[in-house]
């Protein structure tokens, strides 16, 4: 008889070439040794350990999907995936870093910027000797990127960027930004929306910290503010125009999220079924208890219908047989279900699940930003909505203002 | 300078159900680089790195331990051996000495490294036996290895009251502790250029010998294999000083009889 294993009931993991399981393994034992001993610091602390980034890069962690010419490894998207829900199981806000750092900089280079432009960052990002971060969302701005209000505005030998980018994770601490803004050649064009490599020593660049932060206290949040930026020509990215420009990153990013969730929802049932099968009240272990074996239950079920999930959208990314509402799918059911699992982790601990050093509360309250960000909840629900009816119900119809 | 290190494959100390009914179960979903291997090979890749010289694995188990190899090689040795066995259940040390002494009459190295033990059996017999059978120079349980004067590996051991460093002459075999080092983590590059890296595939009759021949030579039999067993809770005494005193007294008399 097979056996059942309830770490991966349905032995995905099997499935995996030697290749991504040798890619899983060596970042399973970077964040079972390297980060995770921090984590519960920077967590509490609000600190994000500048030496992380640098052993990232060490391992190949970054851009790993990369052409090796431009110093990543070639690797699969499935391991791409792999190792963000390793690094998730111990924080979201580490796997945030990578995210931004993998697909919303390196991949933007890596798809539409010149060659001289991919020499000139994707080597020194994936070492990470320089950090990058990602400018889309605005302050009035978030799930309709398209109403934009940052314009460039084309001046000669390049271009002047205005206006303010929210909620931007690395940018305190980034020396480029990738910047989406409206830009017109001339004064009475129509704006069309263009990409732009932002330095930190550009003139009228500047990225406060955005502070207070209950959630992903482990990685850099801030803004990214422009004030008659000039951006030169050689660092505009040359043919990409309109949303399908940010999007493209956005999925890719998202893609690692559906990923990354399933490490933080392993996580929370493993703490909870060990607290459950430690803690005794009424002369038996907790997990004794009908309600908590339910629970356990669910989480398992949950999980593996999430790790099936991200393994088949790998395999299609992979095939590049992708088409972006899959990606909405797996984002919006993955993260929703490892934020149900966390809370329900978090109760099933008790008193002590309020404190930090059980690590699970941190899971919530990442994963309430992870529900939240690269398009929430809802608004991946709407996208699947739009593909099963023909009908868009982004803007209230009917009520028209 | 060139180091083959002994390594194996054991089930990963962190998956759950090991023993069922009496017997060790190898087949978990998670099989590793032994750890004590682990740390020979980190170490003689230290020390070629620093001297010159290579580093090549040898490996006994069935197919599926390729990937252990891999990680070796991952790790920055430039050459495996497999040898093939597919279904060990039953040999012990003495037999698993016996393989590796055909494979290395036939491969020299300098310097043969290996494990102090490995994490499944934790025997701790088998870099002993081979370093008999092929007359070496040996020394277990190293906590530390340099080279003097490019012929020589000087050991450090870890004794109760001191450390005790031992001079090798070339060629050597010593096993190591994985007090040594810890070793590193393959990075990506290591583990996409380990593709490219030679495994000799060998099997048992390749080295003179036969699966039923070494079945002779092993000596022992393995009874059952039982898990650790649970500790019972401590007993917690309250009260002020006296009585503390005096019940404690009184277990210690009593109860563990200890007095």
């Amino acid at each position: 008889m097979a056996k059942f294993n309830i770490d991966d009931a349905y032995n995905f993991e099997s499935l995996l070439s030697e290749d991504d399981r040798m890619i899983m393994e060596t970042a399973r034992e970077y964040a079972r040794t390297k980060l995770e001993p921090r984590a519960m610091e920077g967590n509490q602390q609000e600190i994000f350990h500048p030496e992380i980034p640098a052993e990232m890069a060490e391992l190949g962690l970054l851009g790993v999907t990369i052409d090796p010419q431009y110093g990543g490894v070639g690797a699969s998207y499935t391991a791409y995936g792999l190792i963000t829900r390793e690094i998730e199981r111990v924080d979201s806000a580490y796997r945030s870093f990578m995210s931004v750092q993998s697909s919303l900089v390196m991949h933007p280079i890596n798809e539409f910027g010149t060659e001289e432009q991919k020499k000139r960052f994707l080597p020194r990002l994936a070492t990470a000797e320089i950090i990058g971060c990602f400018g889309l969302t605005e302050p009035d701005h978030g799930s309709d990127p398209g109403s934009m209000v940052t314009t460039a505005v084309k001046v000669d030998g390049g271009w002047v960027l205005n206006g303010a980018k929210m909620w931007i994770t690395n940018s305190p601490v980034a020396d480029i930004a990738i910047v989406w803004a409206k830009a017109k050649e001339h004064k009475d064009d129509k704006p069309v929306i263009r990409g732009f490599i932002v330095e930190k020593e550009f003139k009228g660049y500047s990225a406060p910290v955005t502070h207070n932060k209950m959630s992903l206290r482990a990685s850099h949040t801030g803004e990214i503010i422009l004030e008659d930026c000039f951006v030169p020509d050689e660092n505009a990215f040359p043919d990409i125009r309109g949303l399908k420009g940010p999007f493209s990153c956005l999925n890719s990013a998202r893609y690692g999220i559906a990923w990354g969730t399933v490490g933080a929802a392993e996580n929370c049932y493993h703490r909870a079924r060990q607290y459950t099968l430690e803690r005794k009240q009424f002369g038996y272990p907790l997990a004794a208890n009908q309600l908590v074996q339910t629970k356990l239950a669910n989480m398992l079920t949950d999980i593996t219908g999430m790790q099936l999930l991200v393994h088949r959208l790998g395999q299609l990314k992979d095939s590049g047989e992708l088409h972006p509402s899959m990606i909405s799918l797996a984002k919006r059911h993955n993260a929703g279900k490892a934020l149900e699992i966390a809370r329900v982790a978090r109760d099933m601990l008790g008193g002590n699940g309020i404190t930090g050093e059980y690590r699970v509360i941190h899971h919530v309250i990442n994963l309430e930003s992870v529900n939240t960000y690269e398009g929430t909840y809802d608004i991946h629900g709407l996208i699947l909505g739009r593909d099963i009816t023909g009908i868009q119900s982004f803007t209230p119809r009917g009520n028209d203002l | 300078m060139k180091f083959i290190v002994c390594i194996k494959q054991v089930p990963d100390v962190y998956a759950p159900l090991q023993i069922k009914n009496g017997e060790l179960s190898m087949d978990t979903d998670r099989m590793v680089l032994n750890a004590y291997d682990a740390s020979a090979v980190e170490e003689a890749l230290v020390l070629t790195e620093q001297h010159g010289g290579e580093v090549e694995v040898v490996l006994i188990g069935p197919d599926k331990a390729k990937e252990t190899i891999r990680k070796a090689l991952a790790m920055g040795a430039s050459r495996g051996h497999h040898i093939h066995v597919e279904d060990s259940t039953g040999l012990d040390s003495a037999a698993f000495a016996e393989i590796l002494t055909a494979f290395f009459e036939k491969n020299s190295c300098d310097v043969i490294a290996t494990g102090k033990q490995s994490q499944d059996t934790d025997s701790g017999l088998a870099g002993g036996m081979l370093a008999a059978h092929l007359s070496l120079p040996y020394a277990a349980n190293a906590v530390g290895l340099h080279i003097d004067g490019g012929n020589t590996l000087v050991v450090k051991r870890q004794g109760d009251t001191g450390q005790e460093m031992i001079a090798l002459p070339f060629p050597c075999l010593v096993t190591c502790s994985n007090d040594m080092n810890n070793p590193r983590i393959p990075s990506l590059k290591g583990i996409m250029a380990s593709k490219k890296k030679p495994v000799e595939s060998l099997t048992l009759e390749d080295l003179g010998l036969t699966l039923d021949g070494v079945r002779e030579s092993v000596k022992t039999t393995t009874l059952s294999y039982r898990e650790m067993p649970a500790r019972e809770a401590g007993k917690k005494l309250e009260g002020d000083a006296e009585e503390l005193v005096s019940n404690l007294l009184n277990l210690l008399q009593n109860e563990a009889k200890v007095l």
